[in-house]
């Protein structure tokens, strides 16, 4: 792996890192946050508290404040390659708080201005496909889901493998 | 703007929860002719209930939303207690203890939202502030004290949710009968200590500090809060025996705007004698009434304002300290001032620290909270205070044991009138005879609504997105002036 892309995954978990999964298993691939975390706990040398959220909250902020790290892992609506992306997640004020929609960069704005703490985030978004009321995940989110957990394992929870 | 004949809209209106719009008509001169808040959301899940088991009720209806769900879930506990056979007074004392003390970190975290994130900056920055101010992240940036305040308030409720339904949102504590689980000492401890969260002695002390604060902002800006949206209305909510502030189980006891009694502490169970629901084509929200006074006379405020007009008292000590200065300053008439919600709101924020404090403080909260035997019948009713007011479950189930019948009156629904009163007064009062219509004046008829916590997904049962929307229209049916915003 090179350093720049290193630096940009940024390897290595455990207790101090939060990672959210934002969504509601009840809107089929809205779900794929849930799923993620449920499927990452049960992997092996996997130590990193979760949070289940339907929507990030202000008080998110606090939470954060006091961890190392921060992982968001939430379903996206449109074309990703290879069916999710990585990427590191800055604090941002340009963005318009709702009580039914607060990205992440706006929590970790929130984090930083008001708790003085900026710990690393990273967004993992998951391409999916259907939106409507169902459990379960499409046969395309699902698909993607694999290679988001493919892609952690190996390049976030066990780098060195 | 100089247009006659016009029709204002606002849609949506913003910094409430739930989808909504207004609609200012006016006539050639300018005049306000009718004014009205629309919610246009369909209404359904009466419905969606109807076949499943009755013990299924408490889990499905905390879907109604995503703010107030212990309210939904504890008013259907209540209600299938019935159905499965246990009158309140036969809970197990403490699985009573757990459930009140589940609402009051419910009533106390959904008042911290809708004061800190939704209403204060209205407060804060006033009704001419600019759009981008009006948010909680100003709120953040120009007095980060009281942000990080209001969020660890929010927090601390939200962690009483958490731990005794295993997550701050839809999770589970009653089930019919009893509770499915209680504290064990270091979930206790936790609240009572300062650690990740602030202990709940530091949540009494904030509580006060609010207090203090909305008495502070009232001494300095009485005018606009003592008149704005002021108008005579009745005023609804629950009471104990002895007439005192009661959030989870009482009597429903209702007055006029002269302080006569118009519902004399009559039991749930009697509910559909006493209460109509009027319909309008315009709106899916029903318009709830007294019966004996009639659709036009007997509608009712809910909420921390109408319920801290209906009480005696408040059982813990600082609140009823506030209580009796909230009083004094009506010379103990009704309040109806729509703006001094918001004193009511934060009254009630310090009556649910205390009470969550003596609650954690009573070793009883660790026993276990064995469920009395089954012994069921066919038909359940709760009725419960939820942050936005009264809110009742009706339950009706065959021998299966699979609902048959559903009936929702959400908080929001009771105080559909009354926003509809403070939407005219703002068009009558502010807009009325106006040839320009500037943003400061939309800007205040979403005040004037906001004061009431709407929460109008519930109201009408709904799914879905969530914007809520104002229009003013001319003569001639066309718009001529317009909000459209996402909800906040």
């Amino acid at each position: 792996m090179s350093a720049v892309l290193q630096n940009l995954i940024r390897p290595g978990l455990g207790p101090d890192t939060l990672i959210f999964g934002i969504g509601n298993c009840g809107r089929s691939d809205d779900g794929l946050g849930w799923a993620f975390l449920d499927r990452i706990q049960n992997e092996s040398g996997f130590n990193s508290p979760v949070e289940y959220r339907y929507q990030l909250q202000v008080e998110d902020a606090a939470q954060i404040a006091r961890m190392g790290r921060v992982v968001f892992v939430d379903s996206y609506k449109g074309e990703l390659p290879g069916g999710f992306q990585w990427k590191p997640c800055a604090a941002s004020e340009n963005f318009e708080f709702t009580t039914h929609v607060l990205p992440p960069r706006g929590v970790m704005h929130y984090c930083k201005n008001l708790f003085g703490e900026t710990p690393r985030a990273d967004v993992l978004m998951i391409q999916g496909c259907e939106w409507g009321l169902r459990n379960g995940l499409s046969d395309d989110a699902t698909s993607n889901l694999e290679n988001a957990l493919e892609f952690f394992r190996r390049n976030i929870l066990n780098p060195d493998n | 703007m100089n247009t006659p004949n016009r029709k204002i809209t606002i849609d949506p209106v913003t910094r409430v929860e739930g989808h909504g719009r207004v609609t200012v008509q006016l006539d050639d001169a300018g005049k306000v002719e009718r004014a009205r808040f629309h919610i246009v959301e369909f209404r359904g899940f009466e419905r969606f209930i109807q076949g499943h088991p009755y013990w299924e009720a408490p889990l499905i209806v905390q879907r109604l939303c995503g703010i107030c769900p212990v309210s939904h879930h504890l008013a259907a506990a209540k209600a299938i207690d019935q159905v499965y056979g246990v009158d309140p007074q036969d809970l197990h004392p403490t699985a009573t203890k757990i459930r009140r003390l589940l609402h009051f970190g419910q009533v106390f975290q959904s008042h911290a939202l809708h004061f800190f994130y939704l209403a204060s900056p209205d407060l804060l920055f006033g009704i001419n502030a600019p759009v981008e101010k009006r948010s909680v992240g100003a709120v953040a940036a120009e007095h980060p004290e009281l942000a990080k305040m209001g969020i660890q308030m929010r927090q601390f409720g939200q962690e009483i949710i958490r731990a005794l339904a295993g997550k701050r949102i839809h999770g589970i504590t009653a089930i019919p009968g009893g509770v499915h689980r209680t504290f064990d000492p270091a979930e206790r401890d936790y609240f009572l200590t300062d650690n990740e969260t602030p202990s709940i002695d530091t949540m009494i002390e904030w509580s006060r500090g609010c207090v203090d604060f909305i008495k502070d902002y009232h001494d300095k800006h009485y005018a606009w809060l003592d008149s704005f949206a002021s108008y005579p209305s009745g005023h609804l909510g629950l009471v104990a025996d002895d007439g005192a502030l009661e959030l989870y189980d009482g009597r429903m006891r209702a007055i006029d705007s002269q302080g006569k009694i118009t519902l004399n502490d009559v039991h749930a169970d009697n509910y559909l004698k006493y209460f109509g629901e009027g319909v309008e084509k315009w709106s899916y929200m029903k318009f709830p009434y007294l019966r004996h006074l009639g659709r036009q006379n007997g509608w009712n405020r809910v909420g921390p304002l109408g319920r801290l007009n209906v009480c005696n008292s408040i059982t813990t000590p600082l609140a009823n300290a506030e209580f009796k200065e909230f009083k004094a300053y009506t010379n103990g008439r009704p309040n109806n001032h729509t703006m001094h919600s918001h004193w009511a709101r934060l009254i009630e924020v310090l009556y649910c620290a205390e009470a969550m404090k003596e609650l954690l403080d009573d070793p009883t909260i660790l026993d276990v909270a064995d469920r009395p035997a089954v012994n069921r019948r066919p038909e359940g009713i709760g009725i419960i205070e939820a942050p936005r007011g009264t809110l009742i479950h009706h339950y009706k189930v065959d021998e299966k044991g699979s609902i048959t019948k559903c009936n929702l009156i959400v908080s929001t629904t009771h105080n559909n009138e009354p926003m509809n009163e403070a939407v005219r007064w703002v068009a009558q009062n502010v807009i009325d005879g106006e040839q320009e219509i500037t943003d400061s004046m939309l800007n205040q008829v979403e005040i004037a609504i906001r004061a009431y916590d709407p929460c109008l997904s519930c109201a009408t049962h709904s799914m879905g997105q969530m914007p809520l929307i104002l229009e003013v229209l001319d003569a001639g049916g066309n718009v001529v002036a317009e909000h459209v915003k996402d909800a906040t």
